[in-house]
């Protein structure tokens, strides 16, 4: 259990070692910041019933990423906000995953 | 499940990660102005300019109009016009020609070693106070600083690393065009332990060149008296 927790806290450390982004890209990094959380949520869903795929999930947290960057940079080229279409799903998603959760958590 | 355990980590790093560059560089560009901020105040200074240029037309306008009139008018006796001509050279509003000096100075060509102080190898407002002093002292009827006409009102003052003259701002290399005898005003300036010779003992350019005939410009800005009344 704390390995995972180990990953997110060296993750932490990385972000705030690294040179910082110029700001053309936060928007984008915004993004992939919720879509790499709908998929952590997405997981710990489905370990809580006990469906968890090691693939699934790690083939889910890249496609959704790119996913949601590639939309960001269409939109932009574009001139069309396609960017709240990711951040609309993953939310929602989010937040259905959270519910789910909560659940399994209450009926244990 | 250990494999999973793996993969679980690998995500969430790259999760920290992401989310901790995202929070970093949103936190930095808040400290920037925003944008709109900057845009508004491009516009206000724009603003500013346009006005400031429409008045300095105004001034001109206002000028060449009182010229006509003081040229043109048949009412406008001889005497009352020889008057008004003289107080506008006295006021500095009208050029002068003749007779004078051309001085110029300029900062220290000499490269500063390690721990000289820099200050000493420039000019200061303060010499140019004193060579102002020393033109006046000889006579100087008409004073100008690079192209700013010296009123009876002008300031020489330091201003950050500028010299303000008629609040307008100037930098070496210094011209000063004086009106008089350029005899007299030159051999104030370059007697023996005077302004000039203390100015190249800190290696300063200064030369002093008489002329037979320079033209020193009119003052452009506005005059006003808010605070003074004549006494009746």
């Amino acid at each position: 259990m704390w390995l995972p927790l180990l990953g997110l806290v060296i993750g932490i450390i990385i972000g705030l070692k690294s040179p910082s982004l110029p700001q053309t890209w936060a928007q984008y990094m915004s993004v992939t910041v919720l879509a790499a959380m709908d998929s952590v949520f997405g997981g710990i869903r489905a370990g809580m019933e006990k469906k968890f795929d090691d693939t699934i999930f790690i083939t889910g947290f890249f496609s959704n990423v790119l996913l949601a960057a590639g939309l960001a940079y269409i939109g932009e080229r574009v001139g069309v906000a396609l960017y709240t279409a990711a951040i609309f799903a993953f939310g929602v998603r989010i937040f259905q995953n959270l519910a789910i959760i909560r659940r399994h958590i209450l009926k244990k | 499940m250990k494999r999973g355990q793996i993969y679980v980590t690998i995500v969430l790093l790259f999760l920290g990660m992401m989310i901790a560059v995202q929070v970093r560089s949103t936190r930095k560009f808040q400290q920037n102005a925003p944008t709109t901020r900057v845009q508004e105040l491009t516009t206000r200074l724009q603003d500013v300019k346009d006005e400031r240029d429409t008045l300095k037309d105004e001034v001109d306008n206002l000028r060449t109009k009182l010229d006509r009139i003081s040229a043109g008018e048949e009412t406008v006796n001889q005497a009352v016009r020889d008057e008004l001509g003289k107080t506008r050279i006295e006021a500095g509003l009208a050029g002068v020609r003749g007779p004078g000096v051309q001085v110029i100075l300029n900062d220290s060509p000499k490269e500063l070693q390690p721990g000289e102080n820099p200050n000493l190898y420039i000019l200061h407002e303060e010499d140019l106070l004193k060579m102002v002093n020393e033109l006046r002292a000889g006579g100087a009827e008409a004073i100008s600083v690079n192209d700013q006409r010296l009123l009876a009102t002008s300031e020489i003052r330091c201003a950050g690393n500028t010299i303000l003259v008629n609040t307008k701002k100037i930098a070496p290399p210094i011209v000063m065009l004086a009106t008089g005898d350029p005899d007299t005003l030159s051999s104030g300036l370059l007697i023996k332990g005077g302004i000039i010779e203390s100015l190249r003992a800190w290696g300063l350019i200064a030369e002093v060149e008489k002329k037979k005939e320079i033209t020193v410009p009119a003052f452009t800005g506005p005059i006003t008296f808010n605070y003074s009344k004549p006494v009746k």
